[in-house]
C-alpha cells in the first residue's frame, strides 16, 4: 500500500475543527491519559449486584487499543469518520491509509482512488466548515460514488457514517432510512462489508435512537460470516443501555466476558445511562464507584453521562453538584457536552435551564459548528426558541458581525414549518442585534425556495410593514411551482396576492410564468377579468406578449398586416424591433421577409423617408447581431435571397451600416454573404468613400480655395492634422502662420502636440497661449496638456508646468487611470535626472490640486529622486514623510536594500524601528528579509525568517516572489523557496509555483525538473495548475512528462470489437469529432479505418474536419485517402472552404501546382472564400516556376476579393514581376512596375509600393542581369520621380543579404535613402522581433549613422540587441548615446537593464522601477493618446 | 453598430457577482445608471427555479463610463456588495501579417 503523501501545504488550519481535538487529553486529566488497561468483571454490572461488594475481580488485560474517545457515544461521528491524532489536513490522508486496511486490493485502480480523495474531500470539507453534512451533498457524493463501478470498502464507510449526528437538519428515522438505502445499494454493487461497516451502521442507529434488536443484529453479522469485535460489543451494550435494557447489556457484557474482551470506559458510560434509563438513578450514581473499584477513574464521558441523565429527569441541582465534582475532580467538561446538556434539558421538557449551562460555556471558536449542530437539531426537534438562545449566544467576532448570522437557522426553521409568528420574532431580534443585516429577506427566500405560499404571505406582509419594496420577481418562484403543476388556480390564486400586495405584474411574469400555463393569451384575459385581476397596464402587456407570442411562431404574416394597418408603428419601438426581427429569425419566407422590410423602407405615407431608411439599415444590422453564428450559417442562402430581393426593390442601406454588418458578417464566419450586401450600398455613399488625401493634394486644395476665395478652413484644419500625423513641423507651423486668422482649434490642438512631441516648448507654448487668448474656454485633450507639462518641466519650466496643471483642475480636465500613470512618468524622469526641486514642487501641485492621488506610484518619485543621488538619509526621512502624510512607505525595499549594500547600520535601525512603530513587527521582519535576499545576505536573511513567531504572510510573499521574476533573479527567488521550507503556514505549492513561472521564462526544463523531486521530497502535493505549468516547461523543451495525463480513449477498445449499431456510430463520431479537436490526427485517422471497416459513414462535416486535421499535421496520402473515401459516400462531397485553403496549401508544398489551382478554382466557382495563406503562397510558387499565366489566373479568380482576402496589395504586383523576370522578361517587369509608379493614376501610393519580396527573391536567386535592372529603374525612379520606397527597400535588401559594398555603392549613389526615415523604423520594427538580425541592423547603422539621432530606431536596435543578448554591441550602443546626451527612455533602459543582469552584469544606472511589461504599456499609451 | 464594434476592441461590459435575490434587472440598471449610459442590462433569470444566479452583465455605451464603473469603490445593492469585474473581451481576428514582407 503506497503512503499518502501529506497535504498540499504544512499550514495547519488556524481554526480547529472539534472532532480534531477530541484526542487531545484533558489538561488535569493527568493519570486518566492513558487509559488504565483494565476489564471489570462482567457480573459486576448485573441488575440487583451490590456493586460495593463486587469483590470483583478485576482483570486486569492490555488494552493497547483503547483509546477513550473511540467510542464516547456522545461524541460526533466525525471522530470516526476522521481519526484522531493527526492535524486537520493529514487526516485526509491518514484516513485513507487506515481505510485501506479493510479495502480489497483490487479496488485500488486510479479511478476508484480519485473519487475516494473527491468525497472524502468534499465530506470532510463540510464537516469542517459546519460541522454538517448537508443532506444534498450528501446524495450527490453518493450518486457518484455508484457511478463509479464498484465502491471500494473506505468509501462505503465513509458514506456509512455520514448518516448520523452529522445530518442534523434530518429526521432521525430519515437519516437510518438513508444509511439503509445506502448499504442496500452498495452491496448490490458488489462491495463487501467487513466488520468497521457493522460497526459503522451500529453508531449510526445509536446516534439515530434507532430500535433494533441487537441480537438479531448479531445474527446477521454472524450469517454474513463477519466476527463481532470489542467496538462491536460495546456498541450493542449502548444500544440495550440507551432503552434502559440493563439486562440485554448484561448478555452482551457476557459475551465480552466469555471472549476476555476488555471492558472499557465507554462500556461504564453506558451503563450510567442504562440505568438511569431505567429509572435507577442510584444505580446510576453507583456505577462510578465501580468504576474506581474496578480500577478505571471516571472520566469526562462518565460524568457526561450521568449529567445528561440528570438532565432528563429536569435535576438541576444534580446538574449543578455533579459539574461541581467535574471541577473538583479536576477534569474539563468540553462546549460540546454542555451543550448536550442542554439538549438532554429541552428534549426532556425543562428549557428553562438552558440559559444557566450557556453561561457555563467558554464560547470557544472552534466549537462553533457543534453549537450550529445543535440548533439544527434542536430546530429539527421543534424546539425552537432554546435554538434561537444557542444561536444569539454564540460568540461573533468583529469581522463575523459584518457577514449574515444565523441564516442556517432561518432556513432550518422554514424547512421545519416554524410559525410565521416565531420567524418574524427571530428575524426582529436578529436584526436588532445587528446580526443579520437582511433576515426577513432571507427567510423568504428560504420560504420561496420551499415553496411555503402561506410563510411567503405573512413573510410579505412583514417586509411592507418594514418599508421594503415588494418586488414582482418574488412571487417568480411560487409562480414557477404552480406552472409545472399546469396549477392554474395556484397561478391565479398568486395573482390575487400580488393585487393585494399591491405589486403590479409586469410582461415578464406574465410571459415566462403565468401564460404557459394557460391556452391563449385571450384565455388568460378571461381568466384575469374573471378573477379582478384585468389592469389596462395587464390589457397593453397582454397584447404586446401576443406579439411576442406571433414572432415566436414566426407568423410574418400577422406582422405585415399589423404594421400595413398601423403605419405610425413603422419606426419600429424597441419592443415591436425586438419581436420583429424574432419573427423574421422564426420564418424562412424570404418573399415576406422583402415585403416586410420594403414597408419599413418606404415608411408608408409618411414625410420623414430619410429617417425610415435609416432605421432600415439599423433593422437589418440588428437583424444579422441577434442571429448566432450558426443561425446565420444555416441561414446563408434565405439571407443571400433576401438581400437581392431589397436590391431588385431598391433599397439602400449606407456605407456605415454596410460597414457594421460586413463585420458582423465576417465574425460569423460567413464571408461569402458580405458581397451580396455590398450591393445595397447606396452609390452616393460609395462615392464618398475614397481614401485619405495626401498632403500635397489638400495643399493644392487649399491653394485653389484661396484663389477662389472660398472658405478654406476645413481644408486648412484637415491639412494640418495631416501634416503633424506626419510629423511635419516646420510645415505644419509655417501654414499656421500663413492662414493664422483661418486656423481652427482642432489644429492648433494637435501643433501643439506635436511641439511637444518635438521639444520644440518655445512654439508649443506660444501656440497654447496665443489659443488660450482666441478663446479661454477651450479644453484640450487631456493627453495634450500632459504633453506640456512633460516638456515644460523636461525645460526646467516648473512654474509653466504647475500653471498648465492649474489650467487642467479649473476646465476640469478628464484625469483617467493612464493620466495618474503620466504623472508618474514625468515626476520619475526628473526624478532619474536627480531635479528635488521640481518634484518635489510639481508632486505637490499634483496632489494639492487633486489630480491624481497619493499612491505607492505616484508619491515613488519623491524616494527616487534621493535613491538618483546616491543621497541615502534624505531617501530615508522622505519616505517617513511619505508615510506620515500619505500612509505609504515609497521604493522602502531599495531604500533597504542600499542601506545594507552601504553598510549603513545607523539608517538602518533607524528605519526599522520606524516600520516596527508604524506597520509592527512581522512587517518589518518581512521588509528585512527580503532586503536581505536581494542584497545576497542570505545567512541574515535565514536567521530573520527563522524568528520564532512569523508566520507566512501570503501577499507579501507573492509581491516579492512577482518581483524576482519580472526581474528575472533566479537566484534570489531560490534561496527566498528555500528558507521559507519550514515558514508557518507557507503555501509551498505558491513557491514552488512561482520558481517554476521563472524557470518558464528562462525555458530551463532542468531546473524544473529539479523542482518537481524537490517537491516530492518535501511532499508537497502539487495543485493541477503547477502541474500543468510543469508539463509545459518539459514538454516544450521534449522532455518525457513524469506524471500521469488522463488518456481520451481508455475505453476505446471495448466498443470498437462490438457489431456496428446506431449507438457505436455515435460514438464512432464523438471520438472522431473529439480526437481531431485535441489534434490527435494520428487517433483520428485510426478511428476512421476502424469505421470504415465497419462500412459506418460520416457526415461531410465530419470528413472535413478529419481532412483539415490530416492536412495539418501534413499526412497528404491520408488526407486523400480520407477524401476519396468521402467522395465515395456522399455524392457531391466537398470540402468546407477551411479544409480546401489547407489542401490548397498543402499541394503547393508538395509543388502539385496544377492540383492546387484546380482546388482553388473549385473554391471559388462554390462561392467558398480561400484563406490568404492559401492564396498567397500559390501565387508565390507560380511566380517561382516563371509561370506568369498561373499568377495571373489566380488573380482572376480571387478578383473582387481581395479586400475581403486581406491579400496584399502588392501580391500579385510583386509576382507578376518576378514571374516575368524568371521568364528572362526583365525589361517587361521593370517596365510595368515604372508604370504603375509613374502614371498618373496610382492605384497604390508610393509610400506603400513595397518591392522588398521582389528584391530578396531577385537577390536570393541570384538573378543578377535583373538585379542590375531593377537598381537602375530603383534609382531611375528615385532621382527623376522622387520615389524613394524602391531605391531604399533595396538598399536594406542588399544589406540584409550581405552586399554591403552594392549598399554602400548605392547609398552614394542616391544619398536620399538616408532620410527615409519611416521605411527604416518599419524594417527595425520587423526585423528587431527576428533573432540574428543583430548584424544586419548594425550594419544599416554603419552605413548611416546618423539614423542613430532617431530615437525610436535606437529603442529597437536595443531591442534587438536584447533579442540575442549581445550585450558587447548594447554596451556599446548605451555609451555611445550617453555620449551623445540623446534622451533614453525607461522602456530602452529597462530593456538593457534586464540584458545585463540575465548575463549577470552589473547594471551602471538606476534600473527603472517598474516591470518590463509596464513599460512597454506605458509606450503603447503614449503612442495612443499621441 | 458601435455595440458590436465597441464589443470587439474595448471593453464596455460589467461582469457582475454575488448579487442578491432581491434584486432584479430592474434594480441592477438602477444602480448602474448612475455611472453611464446603460446599453443591455441582462440579469438571467432560471425558468426552472424563478430565482437569477447572481450573475448580470451590465453593458455600457463606452469604455470610461464602464472604468467609472470600476473605479468605484463599492457596489452595494440591497445592502449586498457586488463584485464587479470587466468582462474579457472577446479575442480580436487575427491581425493582417504585414504587406510585401511575407515569405511563406
Amino acid at each position: 500500500m503506497p503512503t499518502r503523501s501529506p497535504p498540499l501545504s504544512r499550514r495547519p488550519r488556524p481554526f480547529r475543527p472539534p472532532y480534531a481535538s477530541a484526542h487531545v487529553p484533558h489538561p488535569t486529566s493527568g493519570s486518566l491519559w492513558p487509559p488504565a488497561p483494565v476489564s471489570a468483571h462482567v457480573f459486576a454490572c448485573l441488575p440487583g449486584a451490590s456493586y460495593r461488594n463486587a469483590g470483583m475481580a478485576a482483570l486486569l488485560r492490555p488494552a493497547r487499543f483503547l483509546l477513550r474517545a473511540a467510542d464516547g457515544s456522545h461524541l460526533p461521528p466525525a471522530l470516526r469518520l476522521l481519526p484522531r491524532g493527526l492535524q486537520s489536513q493529514a487526516r485526509h490522508y491518514a484516513i485513507a491509509a487506515e481505510n485501506r486496511w479493510t479495502e480489497e486490493p483490487t479496488f485500488s485502480s486510479r479511478r476508484v482512488g480519485g473519487q475516494f480523495d473527491w468525497a472524502l474531500e468534499r465530506l470532510d470539507n463540510s464537516v469542517r466548515r459546519t460541522g454538517r453534512i448537508p443532506r444534498s451533498l450528501l446524495q450527490k457524493v453518493f450518486t457518484n460514488t455508484c457511478h463509479s463501478g464498484t465502491p471500494g470498502g473506505n468509501q462505503a464507510l465513509l458514506l456509512l457514517r455520514s448518516c448520523g449526528s452529522l445530518l442534523p437538519e434530518l429526521e432521525f428515522s430519515e437519516r437510518t432510512k438513508l444509511a439503509h438505502v445506502i448499504w442496500e445499494k452498495l452491496q448490490k454493487l458488489g462491495t463487501v462489508y467487513d466488520v468497521s461497516h457493522y460497526n459503522a451502521l451500529l453508531k449510526v442507529y445509536l446516534q439515530n435512537g434507532y430500535k433494533f434488536s441487537p441480537m438479531d443484529f448479531l445474527a446477521q453479522m454472524e450469517a454474513a460470516n463477519v466476527q463481532p469485535n470489542r467496538v462491536t460489543y460495546q456498541r450493542l451494550i449502548a444500544a440495550y443501555c440507551n432503552v434502559g435494557d440493563i439486562e440485554g447489556a448484561s448478555k452482551i457484557l457476557g459475551f465480552m466476558k466469555t471472549k476476555d474482551i476488555p471492558v472499557t470506559e465507554a462500556v461504564f458510560s453506558a451503563l450510567v445511562t442504562g440505568h438511569s434509563r431505567a429509572g435507577d438513578m442510584e444505580n446510576a450514581e453507583n456505577i462510578l464507584t465501580v468504576m474506581s473499584e474496578a480500577g478505571i477513574e471516571p472520566g469526562p464521558d462518565t460524568y457526561l453521562a450521568l449529567l445528561n441523565a440528570y438532565a432528563e429527569k429536569g435535576d438541576m441541582d444534580h446538574v449543578r453538584q455533579t459539574l461541581e465534582r467535574v471541577t473538583t475532580s479536576e477534569l474539563y467538561l468540553m462546549d460540546r457536552d454542555l451543550l448536550q446538556i442542554i439538549f438532554s434539558f429541552s428534549k426532556a421538557g425543562y428549557p428553562q435551564y438552558a440559559t444557566e449551562i450557556l453561561g457555563k460555556l467558554t464560547h470557544e471558536r472552534r466549537y462553533i459548528p457543534d453549537a450550529m449542530n445543535l440548533i439544527l437539531h434542536l430546530v429539527t426537534e421543534k424546539l425552537e426558541d432554546v435554538a434561537f438562545q444557542v444561536l444569539v449566544a454564540i460568540p461573533m467576532s468583529k469581522e463575523d458581525r459584518l457577514s449574515d448570522f444565523g441564516n442556517f437557522f432561518l432556513r432550518h426553521c422554514v424547512a421545519m414549518n416554524t410559525s410565521a409568528e416565531k420567524l418574524k420574532e427571530y428575524c426582529k431580534k436578529l436584526q436588532e442585534t445587528q446580526l443579520h443585516s437582511s433576515p426577513l429577506q432571507f427567510t423568504l427566500h428560504c420560504a420561496l425556495l420551499a415553496k411555503k405560499t402561506d410563510l411567503v404571505k405573512e413573510l410579505l406582509k412583514a417586509l411592507k410593514e418594514e418599508g421594503f419594496p415588494i418586488r414582482t420577481h418574488y412571487f417568480w418562484p411560487l409562480l414557477v411551482g404552480h406552472l409545472k403543476e399546469k396549477n392554474v388556480q395556484g397561478i391565479i390564486d398568486l395573482l390575487k396576492m400580488m393585487k393585494e400586495m399591491g405589486v403590479n405584474p409586469n410582461k415578464e411574469t406574465y410571459f415566462s410564468y403565468v401564460l404557459p400555463a394557460f391556452e391563449s393569451s385571450e384565455s388568460l384575459q378571461a381568466a384575469l377579468k374573471e378573477n379582478d385581476c384585468l389592469s389596462e397596464e395587464s390589457i397593453s402587456i397582454l397584447s404586446q406578449i401576443q406579439m411576442k407570442h406571433e414572432a415566436e411562431n414566426g407568423n410574418l404574416d400577422y406582422f405585415f398586416s399589423f404594421l400595413k394597418s398601423n403605419p405610425t408603428e413603422l419606426l419600429l419601438g424597441t419592443s415591436l424591433k425586438n419581436s420583429l426581427i424574432l419573427c423574421f429569425r422564426r420564418s424562412k419566407n424570404v418573399t415576406l421577409w422583402s415585403k416586410i422590410t420594403e414597408l419599413l423602407y418606404n415608411g408608408g405615407l409618411c414625410q420623414e423617408t430619410s429617417r425610415h431608411k435609416e432605421a432600415v439599415g439599423y433593422f437589418l444590422y440588428s437583424l444579422i447581431d441577434s442571429m448566432s453564428d450558426s443561425e446565420v450559417q444555416a441561414k446563408e442562402e434565405h439571407l443571400r435571397q433576401y438581400f437581392h430581393q431589397l436590391k431588385e426593390m431598391n433599397i439602400n442601406i449606407s456605407e456605415n451600416i454596410y460597414r457594421g454588418i460586413r463585420n458582423l458578417l465576417d465574425s460569423h464566419h460567413v464571408p461569402d454573404l458580405i458581397k451580396d450586401i455590398r450591393m445595397l450600398i447606396s452609390k452616393t455613399d460609395s462615392q464618398n468613400s475614397v481614401q485619405q488625401f495626401a498632403s500635397s493634394e489638400l495643399e493644392s486644395t487649399l491653394e485653389r480655395l484661396k484663389d477662389e476665395n472660398q472658405p478654406i478652413k476645413d481644408v486648412l484644419k484637415k491639412l494640418i492634422l495631416k501634416l503633424c500625423s506626419e510629423e511635419n513641423m516646420q510645415k505644419a507651423l509655417e501654414l499656421k502662420a500663413k492662414y493664422e486668422s483661418d486656423m481652427s482649434v482642432g489644429g492648433y490642438a494637435a501643433l501643439i502636440n506635436l511641439c511637444c512631441q518635438k521639444n520644440n516648448i518655445e512654439d508649443g507654448l506660444a501656440l497654447k497661449q496665443e489659443l488660450e487668448r482666441l478663446d479661454s474656454s477651450v479644453v484640450l485633450d487631456t493627453g495634450k496638456y500632459i504633453a506640456l507639462v512633460r516638456v515644460l518641466t523636461k525645460e526646467g519650466k516648473v512654474q509653466d508646468a504647475i500653471n498648465i496643471l492649474k489650467e487642467m483642475k479649473e476646465k476640469n480636465v478628464l484625469i483617467r487611470d493612464s493620466t495618474a500613470l503620466s504623472f508618474f512618468h514625468i515626476l520619475n524622469d526628473a526624478a532619474l535626472r536627480g531635479e528635488v526641486d521640481t518634484v518635489n514642487q510639481l508632486h505637490e501641485a499634483i496632489v494639492t490640486l487633486g489630480l491624481a492621488k497619493p499612491t505607492l506610484y505616484t508619491v515613488s518619485p519623491l524616494v527616487t529622486v534621493h535613491l538618483a543621488k546616491d543621497d541615502l538619509p534624505a531617501a530615508v526621512n522622505v519616505c517617513f514623510k511619505c508615510y506620515q502624510k500619505y500612509k505609504v512607505l515609497p521604493r522602502f525595499h531599495d531604500v533597504l536594500c542600499k542601506l545594507l549594500e552601504k553598510g549603513e547600520t545607523d539608517l538602518v535601525h533607524k528605519a526599522m524601528g520606524f516600520v516596527t512603530e508604524e506597520q509592527g513587527e512581522m512587517t518589518m521582519l518581512y521588509d528585512l528579509f527580503f532586503a536581505f535576499l536581494h542584497t545576497g545576505n542570505y545567512k541574515e536573511a535565514k536567521k530573520i525568517i527563522e524568528t520564532p513567531g512569523i508566520r507566512a504572510r501570503p501577499s507579501k510573499l507573492q509581491w516579492f516572489c512577482e518581483r524576482c521574476i519580472s526581474n528575472n533573479q533566479v537566484e534570489t527567488l531560490e534561496k527566498l523557496v528555500e528558507l521559507t521550507e519550514k515558514l508557518f503556514e507557507c503555501d509551498r505549492d505558491k513557491m514552488y509555483y512561482s520558481l517554476l513561472k521563472l524557470y518558464k521564462i528562462n525555458d530551463d526544463w532542468q531546473k524544473a525538473d529539479a523542482v518537481w523531486n524537490k517537491m516530492q521530497e518535501e511532499n508537497v502535493i502539487p495543485r493541477g495548475s503547477t502541474l500543468r505549468l510543469l508539463a509545459q516547461i518539459l514538454k516544450n523543451n521534449n522532455q518525457e512528462v513524469p506524471f500521469d495525463v488522463p488518456e481520451l480513449y481508455e475505453d476505446e477498445n471495448d466498443f470498437l470489437s462490438s457489431p456496428s449499431s446506431p449507438e457505436t456510430e455515435t460514438y464512432f463520431h464523438i471520438d472522431l469529432l473529439s480526437a481531431c479537436k485535441l489534434q490527435k490526427h494520428k487517433d483520428a485517422y485510426q478511428i476512421f479505418l476502424k469505421a470504415q471497416k465497419q462500412n459506418i459513414v460520416f457526415n461531410s462535416d465530419t470528413y472535413s474536419s478529419l481532412i483539415k486535421l490530416l492536412l495539418s499535421k501534413d499526412d497528404f496520402t491520408n488526407a486523400m485517402h480520407v477524401k476519396s473515401v468521402a467522395e465515395t459516400h456522399i455524392k457531391g462531397f466537398t470540402l468546407n472552404s477551411a479544409a480546401s485553403s489547407i489542401l490548397i496549401t498543402a499541394q503547393v508544398r508538395r509543388d502539385y501546382l496544377k492540383e492546387a489551382l484546380e482546388t482553388l478554382s473549385a473554391v471559388c466557382s462554390q462561392e467558398q472564400l480561400p484563406s490568404n495563406i492559401s492564396v498567397t503562397r500559390l501565387v508565390q510558387a507560380c511566380a517561382l516556376k516563371g509561370d506568369v499565366d498561373s499568377v495571373q489566373a489566380v488573380q482572376r479568380m480571387v478578383s473582387g476579393l481581395e479586400d475581403t482576402l486581406r491579400l496584399s496589395s502588392m501580391l500579385f504586383i510583386n509576382n507578376t514581376a518576378l514571374a516575368q523576370i524568371k521568364n528572362n522578361n526583365i525589361d517587361v517587369a521593370v517596365e510595368q512596375i515604372e508604370n504603375m509608379l509613374t502614371s498618373g493614376d496610382q492605384a497604390i501610393s508610393p509610400q506603400y509600393f513595397g518591392l522588398s519580396y521582389l528584391f530578396r527573391k531577385v537577390i536570393d536567386q541570384k538573378l543578377d542581369p535583373a538585379l542590375e535592372k531593377i537598381t537602375i529603374m530603383a534609382e531611375r525612379l528615385a532621382n527623376q520621380f522622387a520615389v524613394y520606397k524602391p531605391v531604399t527597400d533595396l538598399f536594406l535588401q542588399l544589406v540584409e543579404h550581405g552586399k554591403v559594398d552594392d549598399a554602400r555603392d548605392l547609398l552614394q549613389r542616391c544619398g536620399a535613402i538616408a532620410e527615409q526615415i519611416p521605411i527604416f523604423r518599419v524594417f527595425f520594427i520587423r526585423n528587431s522581433r527576428r533573432k540574428g538580425m543583430v548584424p544586419v541592423l548594425n550594419c544599416v547603422l554603419e552605413l548611416i549613422p546618423e539614423l542613430l539621432e532617431n530615437e525610436d530606431l535606437y529603442c529597437l536596435l536595443m531591442k534587438s540587441y536584447a533579442m540575442s543578448k549581445d550585450v558587447a554591441s548594447a554596451n556599446a550602443l548605451y555609451t555611445q548615446l550617453m555620449a551623445k546626451n540623446m534622451p533614453l527612455s525607461n522602456l530602452f533602459l529597462k530593456r538593457y537593464a534586464i540584458l545585463l543582469k540575465s548575463c549577470g552584469k552589473p547594471v551602471p544606472f538606476e534600473e527603472p522601477p517598474e516591470s518590463f511589461e509596464f513599460y512597454i504599456n506605458q509606450q503603447k499609451e503614449s503612442r495612443e493618446s499621441v | 453598430m458601435a455595440a458590436r464594434v465597441a464589443r470587439g476592441a474595448v471593453r464596455t461590459v460589467a461582469f457582475i457577482r454575488g448579487i442578491p435575490w432581491t434584486v432584479s434587472a430592474g434594480e441592477l440598471r438602477q444602480h448602474f445608471a448612475q455611472f453611464g449610459h446603460i446599453r443591455r442590462c441582462n440579469l438571467p433569470f432560471d425558468k426552472d427555479t424563478g430565482f437569477h444566479r447572481g450573475l448580470g452583465w451590465v453593458q455600457f455605451s463606452s469604455e470610461e463610463e464602464l472604468n467609472n464603473v470600476l473605479q468605484h469603490d463599492k457596489h452595494v445593492i440591497d445592502g449586498v456588495k457586488l463584485m464587479v469585474l470587466s468582462q474579457r473581451p472577446k479575442a480580436l481576428q487575427g491581425g493582417q501579417a504585414s504587406d510585401e514582407d511575407k515569405d511563406l
